[in-house]
């Protein structure tokens, strides 16, 4: 599979979702698991691991205020009905039955390509040059940066400007450490651009590198997947019609 | 024979200038290995083995790799390495690319002994590339030498100033016991280790990569958190990751990363302010403190200090160590990019200082200069110091 | 438009967005301040409004694609907002660069001008987050706004109209904030970067 292609049937998958109701909720996620175990494998385990990480504190949030605070559901709210927090709760279970599809599926198509390098997932995209150029010098920069984060703030802390813990001092000067890390990247880049890029023609050993050399962009298992969700999408549309829950 | 040039010269002679020069005059792509932060990576990659794909030969006849031991991981990213480990990394890129010329600018200075060493058997033994290169601490004989000259007065550092401006000093002994930390569990960075640090004493962190010895500064400044430990300052306990930073005054490796403002009078009024805000004596006064940043070569305190060239950044991060804000003074490869005249006067301004009651802890591969400094050698690895 | 230096400035603005998030985790604030590289970038490439446009939305749709793959996948959801935020950055927020650099700093207008746009920025992205928030996610995207949404319904409002005040309340504060960062970070930025990054392409030569 491509990254081109795990990227169409992601979409459609998550506008799937979107539209959907419970049945084609149920179908997407058959899809979905379908997908991972054949595409991902066992590292599925790890992607729907995070994706519990990312999902479960805000199903937890949204119980907190809809079934807790609020205490009906907006279509209630709407038709100026009493509702219950049992009708509160199924508008919980929805929504957040529907954001746990979007965001598994998001994770197990990035699992699908964590066995290759950035640079080699974005030569295999279909995008233009200087879209491209850009992903691989905005990956490179996160990490200068997230390094840069570390040694300024230990700095930072040893001159008593900020402190590790939360104070009144990290919200008057939280934004040094932001300053700091902007201008040693600033400082870091600019030298590159003067020196190091000129003198190398480094830019220029970079075009060969990104430049994708096969005619399709979609192989044969991209066409079979993206026909998989694009017959769920249909399923979900005729469902609709034919007023399934 | 591909050509062999050496610039040889003092801080702010044009070194940097006539490397730039002599790489034009080769007339190809000349690979560039810099002085500052990361100038040895391409900028491109976030992991090792992207790193080697960007400037791998596309004719693979044209390998000839060396430095190959760097790679241990491929999938690491090469901003988290050490900056002796880029320019290894840098180097086995250029062993492996179809580039025919060559310029270093001091970067060799941050590898250790053996691995400058090698780096410069390397350049002597392939003629197949020219090579252009300055640098402090290496001088490789039969090389063609150009000598450059100091040219103007600017950022020049008047040391026997600086050496009158030490505040006497009575730093606490910090004893450090029992102390455990691991970023991750099961993975030990420091298991039970002990060791006590004198006044009036310098001390010398040496120690592989990835050994502990950042990890150590980071925890006696209050950065991390250790699993145990028992910290002591002259026998009071103290745990700088609850109360603060009391007793180092910190000087990073590179010099951008300690700043806290983008002139040197913002710096200086946040690190007075933090220490008013502890209720520290602030003998900080403005006019010392200017006449000392002039004594390391910056007359005024409205620089703009990412404006300053790279080694006078590196002199002005001294000023908040010198100044006396704090006891105990920690440098962190102190020596990258200073010519041996500021090297050989910072070693005795370290001692000075240790003779005015500063505690000092540096952490070089610079051998030379750790022998001009009268010290004790802190061995850390194997989870422990000794 | 693209020139090396606008690429540069566009990924380091990027880049900023997706740090930001680890700084204010390292602090603590209770904070997003993802979109300070967005209105920096504008900042940046300004007077070209047009270039400072499309260089400050790239900014914000990389970062914004990255950090959905490895950290927020919600916030792709928001794309809408970050081109309604390159807008007013390129176009309204852009037009203070005097101020920001001006040496001493005018507090006063310097004060204003943050205020005034971060209500400006604030109040846009309340509106076109909105449907996003209400028909995405329920009225709850796990940050403390929900609080304010869940009163408004309480009160009896519909679900929009809820995320609506919400987002007038809790968004102008948080973009105050994100104006205030990349102004004094476009403050601090040296001379010789900006300069570099606002030449125009040169036309090759005939």
């Amino acid at each position: 599979m491509t990254p081109n292609g795990a990227i169409v049937f992601t979409l459609v998958v998550v506008v799937a979702a979107m539209m959907s109701r419970m049945s084609g909720l149920v179908v997407l996620y058959l899809l979905c698991a379908l997908f991972a175990v054949i595409e991902v494998g066992p590292n599925a385990a790890a992607a729907l691991r995070r994706a519990a990480i990312l999902m479960v504190p805000l199903a937890a949030f949204m119980v907190l205020v809809w079934v807790g605070v609020v205490g009906r559901a907006p279509a209630d709210i709407a038709a100026s009905q009493p509702g219950s927090r049992a009708g509160a709760l199924v508008y919980v279970s929805i929504v957040c039955a529907r954001l746990f599809l979007i965001v598994a599926i998001v994770q197990i198509a990035a699992m699908r390509f964590a066995s290759i390098t950035p640079l080699q997932f974005i030569k295999l995209l279909r995008a233009p040059m200087a879209l491209k150029r850009l992903g691989v010098l905005t990956l490179s920069l996160i990490e200068t940066l997230l390094q840069a984060v570390d040694r300024a703030h230990t700095a930072l802390i040893a001159s008593g400007v900020i402190t590790r813990r939360l104070s009144a001092r990290n919200v008057f000067n939280g934004w040094v450490l932001v300053q700091t890390v902007w201008l040693t990247a600033i400082t870091s880049v600019t030298g590159r651009m003067r020196d190091k890029w000129p003198m190398e023609h480094t830019l220029g050993l970079l075009d060969p590198l990104l430049a994708e050399t096969r005619k399709d962009p979609l192989r044969t298992p991209d066409k079979i997947w993206i026909s998989c969700a694009a017959v769920a999408v249909a399923g979900i549309v005729w469902g609709d019609f034919y007023g399934l829950p | 024979m591909g050509s062999r040039e050496f610039i040889a010269g003092p801080n702010f002679s044009g070194r940097s200038r006539a490397v730039h020069a002599r790489a034009q005059r080769f007339g190809v792509p000349t690979y560039f290995i810099g002085p500052y932060a990361e100038a040895a990576l391409s900028g491109l990659s976030s992991t090792i083995e992207d790193e080697i794909a960007i400037y791998r030969a596309k004719d693979r006849a044209a390998d000839r790799p060396q430095f190959g031991a760097i790679v241990t991981d491929p999938h690491r990213k090469p901003q988290t390495l050490s900056g002796g480990e880029q320019v290894l990394l840098a180097l086995h890129c250029f062993s492996l690319s179809a580039y025919r010329a060559l310029a270093i600018d001091t970067a060799l200075e941050q590898l250790d002994t053996a691995n400058r060493g090698d780096a410069l058997r390397y350049l002597d033994a392939n003629s197949s590339f020219d090579v252009v290169l300055t640098d402090n601490r290496a001088r490789p004989p039969n090389w063609t030498c150009t000598q450059l000259t100091a040219s103007g007065t600017r950022f020049i550092c008047n040391w026997e100033g600086v050496r009158g401006k030490i505040r006497p000093q009575h730093a606490p002994t910090i004893a450090i016991q029992q102390l455990s930390f691991g970023y991750r569990p099961g993975q030990d960075v420091f298991s039970n280790a002990a060791v006590a640090l004198e006044r009036g004493r310098a001390h010398r962190l040496f120690g592989p990569n990835g050994s502990g010895k950042t990890t150590l500064l980071k925890i006696l400044v209050g950065a991390l958190v250790p699993r145990s430990a028992q910290i002591t300052l002259d026998g009071v306990a103290y745990e700088p990751w609850r109360s603060g930073n009391r007793a180092l005054a910190l000087a990073t490796q590179n010099p951008d990363q300690q700043w806290c403002g983008a002139t040197l009078r913002e710096d200086l009024a946040r690190r007075r302010a933090a220490l008013a805000n502890r209720g520290e004596a602030d003998a900080l006064a403005d006019g010392r403190v200017a006449d000392l940043a002039r004594d390391l070569g910056v007359p005024s305190l409205d620089q703009h200090l990412y404006e300053l060239p790279l080694a006078a950044r590196k002199r002005i991060s001294w000023l908040w160590p010198f100044a006396g804000a704090h006891p105990w003074i920690m440098l962190d490869e102190p020596t990258v990019g200073q010519d041996d005249d500021t090297c050989r006067e910072l070693a005795r301004t370290l001692d000075a200082l240790c003779s005015a009651g500063y505690g000092v802890v540096f952490v070089t591969h610079d051998d030379a200069f750790a022998s001009a400094v009268p010290h004790r050698v802190l061995h850390v690895e194997n989870r422990q110091i000794s | 438009m693209l020139t090396t230096p606008r690429l540069i400035a566009i990924a380091l603005c990027a880049a900023l967005n997706f740090a930001v998030g680890s700084i204010v985790y390292l602090i603590k604030l209770p904070l997003y301040l993802d979109s300070i590289g967005t209105i920096l970038c504008a900042l940046l490439i300004f007077p070209d409004r047009r270039a400072a446009f499309v260089c400050s939305f790239l900014a914000a749709m990389i970062s914004t694609v990255i950090t959905t793959l490895f950290i927020n996948p919600f916030l792709i959801w928001f794309s809408a907002t970050e081109l309604a935020l390159a807008l007013v950055a390129a176009y309204f927020i852009a037009d203070a660069e005097a101020i920001f650099r001006a040496r001493p700093l005018p507090v006063l207008r310097f004060g204003l001008r943050v205020v005034l746009y971060g209500i400006l920025t604030g109040v846009v992205s309340a509106v076109v987050s909105a449907p996003v928030v209400a028909y995405v996610f329920g009225g709850v995207t796990g940050s403390g706004s929900a609080f304010l949404v869940a009163f408004f319904l309480k009160a009896g409002q519909h679900l929009m109209a809820a995320v609506l005040h919400s987002g007038f309340t809790a968004e102008p504060i948080d973009k105050t904030l994100q104006v205030l960062f990349a102004a004094l970070l476009f403050r601090a930025t040296p001379k010789d970067f900006i300069d570099m990054v606002r030449a125009r392409p040169q036309p090759a030569p005939t």
